[in-house]
């Protein structure tokens, strides 16, 4: 296959995506819980037995960074695509 | 242990000559959930309240004003009353101690609302002090009128243009402009109007005599005098409160146990000359609870069990199996968490064990540092002597098994305050030739040792440094076993779950592919990655399965819709690797920072550290690692709970509602002696 990119090129390439990767992802699981967190805060202030399952809530759209952090290892530590294709 | 302790329904049925024994007796015993009756039925009514019900709860009011004057709350009990103290002193408690605490408190709240106004007056005449007037000038003219206040702008020549008759008085304070304005009451409006164009806001003079300076010297006065009055009366009551404390509460005890006692015939059914009291009792009690009260009440009085069937009936019409959860005391402190979330119903499981056996686990993987460890303990076993509460008991012992975990995971992960900061220097290092030789072997997995012990483990993996390569791969396919595991507990304990609920076909065709789904999604995976074909493909055939299965299930074809979450509960599980290895990348940083980046800059270059160079650096790996680790005790504990939360719980937990716990009738004494 032919030699189309620096291999320093390609990886820093790699390095920004596994970051906005995570990054992204972490922005999004934010805006997901900010509404749910003032909710239950609000909930919580009037029951206060309602807590668990207010901090279940919570916690579901962290699952969100944690796909955004998967891709990003994946990226940074088990894809090597361009092993074929980069100059060494 | 996993489930719910055995429970039986009773009913106890006697002449209404021994109710109050029986009565006595229950609440000693604490053994009987009591179902309350509902008063359906014709031929019973509910029960009337024994004894001084309404004396009780009088006395009780009374005290709760008198204790909340004096700002008692409930505590930890230091001493001890015994009954009798206690009703020979209630008296005097209540009625002289009372309502001195009463009129004291009064007292002080007078003097405040005095001292307030006193100093309201100051305020405003604060701003006056630089007009050249005394205090009478201001008010009790008939013919003129008078307008006091701040203006934005002069408004002597405005003034004199309506109204030629004038007297203005003006000074400029700091950020605005005083101003006395006398004007002939006729002119009022028009002056008024005028003032009004100036910003003017006006201020109310208080009907004092004399110059300015001396009506606030006199009020600040009368203050001084009245807070003088106010210290010995705070003092006073703070002296009562230090003295009848432990005697008010325990007397709060006395009172609400009588009244407790005396209110309970409310919740039995009750005919002329007899009563019906319903309830649930632990199965192994039951016989003890029935010679107890047979021999309180002399044999007036009958206890029976039902019969499973009949158990059954009753729950099948709306009755609800209190849950009585109990664990060894090294898994009680997992109660809370369980709790936290919902009681489990009676036929449910309870996953306090469980968690017992995941979540300390967990919290090591993830923090797995010996120097946080040993802090987070430290940390812990001096608030164990702070907070005494049974709530914030259960919290400590929970962080202090944890911490123990992180210890042992410590030595694994070769971290003391991170990696290869004081370990290196502690327990060595590899040479830098069998790193590199490591390295092109691919078998680097770090390159701390134990001391003369070298690297132990498979391949010399440990010590194993979290932030190489392999060791990132390998703690990720760790993380997704832990996973597979902590779900597939979860889905048998749902299996069994729907079987105790008697719903065959949600155990076999909801819960059962879910497991399935899971456990060959991950080994499908695992044979991706070592390219063993053979696991690929018998992994693909049993996920078609599991799908085919929940097509069939109770849902449906939309139960596929759940696919999607059963495969980001894996992957979440891989929070176990990341979150532990943002703790070490930061901990890794501060100490490059400190050891390779500040001591050698501030020591010049020079191989050995200047004393300076070593206090900075060990103030900056104090900070940093002190952030780290408030961090890192925080976010171990918040994702192994969600993980127990939603990952595993939604497999087999309160799909039937929360449960309703085992209460049973009586009190635990705290300040009262047996």
């Amino acid at each position: 296959m032919a030699v189309v990119a620096d291999a320093g090129v390609l990886y820093g390439l790699v390095a920004v995506g596994a970051g906005l990767a995570t990054g992204l992802a972490g922005i999004g699981a934010g805006v997901g819980e900010q509404g749910i967190g003032a909710a239950v805060v609000g909930v919580v202030a009037e029951e206060p037995g309602f807590l668990g399952k207010g901090l279940f809530l919570m916690l579901l759209p962290e699952t969100l960074i944690i796909f955004g952090l998967a891709v990003s290892l994946i990226l940074m530590f088990a894809w090597t695509p361009f092993s074929g294709i980069v100059t060494p | 242990m996993l489930r719910p302790v055995k429970m039986s329904r009773v009913v106890v049925a006697g002449s209404k000559d021994v109710i109050s024994p029986v009565v006595e007796k229950l609440h000693e015993l604490r053994l009987l959930h009591i179902v309350n009756y509902n008063g359906s039925q014709p031929e019973f009514e509910m029960g009337k309240p024994i004894g001084k019900a309404r004396e009780y709860s009088e006395d009780l009011i009374k005290l709760r004003s008198v204790t909340r004057y004096l700002d008692i709350k409930s505590k930890a009990p230091e001493k001890t009353y015994p009954e009798s103290q206690v009703l020979s002193e209630m008296d005097n408690l209540l009625n002289n101690v009372g309502a001195d605490v009463i009129a004291t408190f009064e007292r002080i709240t007078a003097i405040e609302a005095e001292v307030k106004s006193k100093q309201d007056q100051i305020n405003s005449l604060k701003p006056l002090a630089a007009l050249p007037l005394p205090l009478e000038a201001y008010y009790g003219y008939d013919s003129l009128a008078t307008f006091v206040g701040k203006v934005a702008s002069a408004v002597d020549a405005d003034v004199a243009k309506v109204s030629p008759v004038n007297e203005v008085y003006s000074v400029s304070a700091k950020n605005a402009t005083i101003v006395a304005v006398f004007v002939p009451a006729e002119k009022a409006g028009e002056v008024s109007s005028v003032l009004a164009e100036h910003g003017f806001a006006e201020m109310s003079v208080p009907r004092l005599e004399g110059s300015v300076d001396s009506a606030i010297a006199t009020l600040e006065g009368s203050i001084k005098s009245l807070e003088g009055e106010k210290a010995p009366l705070q003092k006073k009551l703070a002296d009562m409160r230090k003295q009848y404390e432990d005697i008010m509460l325990a007397t709060d005890e006395y009172l609400s146990v009588q009244t407790h006692k005396s209110e309970a015939p409310l919740r039995f059914a009750e005919t002329a000359n007899a009563f019906v009291i319903d309830g649930w009792v632990p199965s192994d009690m039951y016989s003890r609870l029935k010679s107890e009260l047979e021999s309180a009440a002399g044999g007036k009085v009958d206890v029976q069990i039902l019969d499973d069937k009949e158990a059954d009936d009753l729950v099948e019409h709306g009755e609800d199996v209190p849950t009585k959860i109990e664990n060894p005391s090294l898994v009680k402190p997992y109660e809370l968490i369980t709790r936290l979330f919902a009681i489990p119903e009676y036929k449910e499981f309870d996953p306090s064990l469980l968690i017992f056996v995941f979540f300390p686990l967990m919290f090591g993987m993830i923090l797995g540092d010996i120097g946080y460890g040993i802090m987070t303990l430290l940390v812990v076993l001096l608030l164990k002597r702070k907070f005494r509460t049974e709530g914030w008991q259960q919290l400590i012992n929970i962080v202090m098994i944890a911490g123990v975990w992180a210890i042992i995971f410590g030595f694994f992960f070769g971290e003391i305050f991170g990696p290869l900061g004081l370990w290196g220097r502690i327990m060595g290092q590899l040479s830098e030739a069998q790193i590199e030789l490591l390295k092109g072997q691919g078998l680097y997995f770090g390159e701390g040792v134990f001391g003369s012990l070298g690297r132990l483990g498979p391949l010399g993996i440990f010590p194993m440094d979290r932030l190489a390569t392999n060791a990132v791969l390998l703690l990720i396919g760790t993380s997704i076993f832990i996973g597979v595991i902590h779900c597939s507990v979860g889905s048998i304990l749902g299996i069994k779950t729907e079987l105790n609920y008697g719903e065959k076909k949600h155990a076999y065709f909801e819960r059962l592919p879910v497991m399935l789904f899971q456990i060959f999604f991950a080994l499908a995976l695992l044979g991706l990655v070592m390219g063993q074909m053979v696991l690929v493909i018998v992994g693909g055939i049993v996920i078609v399965v599991s799908i085919v299965m929940m097509v069939m299930g109770p849902e449906g074809p939309m139960g596929l819709a759940h696919v999607p979450f059963y495969v980001s509960n894996l992957i979440s599980y891989l929070r176990l690797l990341a979150i532990g290895l943002a703790s070490v990348g930061l901990a890794f940083a501060a100490n490059q920072l400190a050891f390779y980046v500040i001591m050698p800059m501030l020591s010049g270059g020079a191989s050995e550290p200047t004393f300076i160079a070593i206090i900075v650096g060990v103030v900056v790996l104090t900070v940093v690692h002190f952030i780290n680790m408030l961090l890192g005790i925080l976010s171990p504990f918040m994702h192994p709970l969600r993980l127990h939360y939603v990952e595993m719980f939604t497999k087999f937990y309160s799909a039937h509602g929360g449960g309703v716990e085992y209460s049973p009738f009586g009190h635990v004494r705290r300040f009262l002696k047996a």
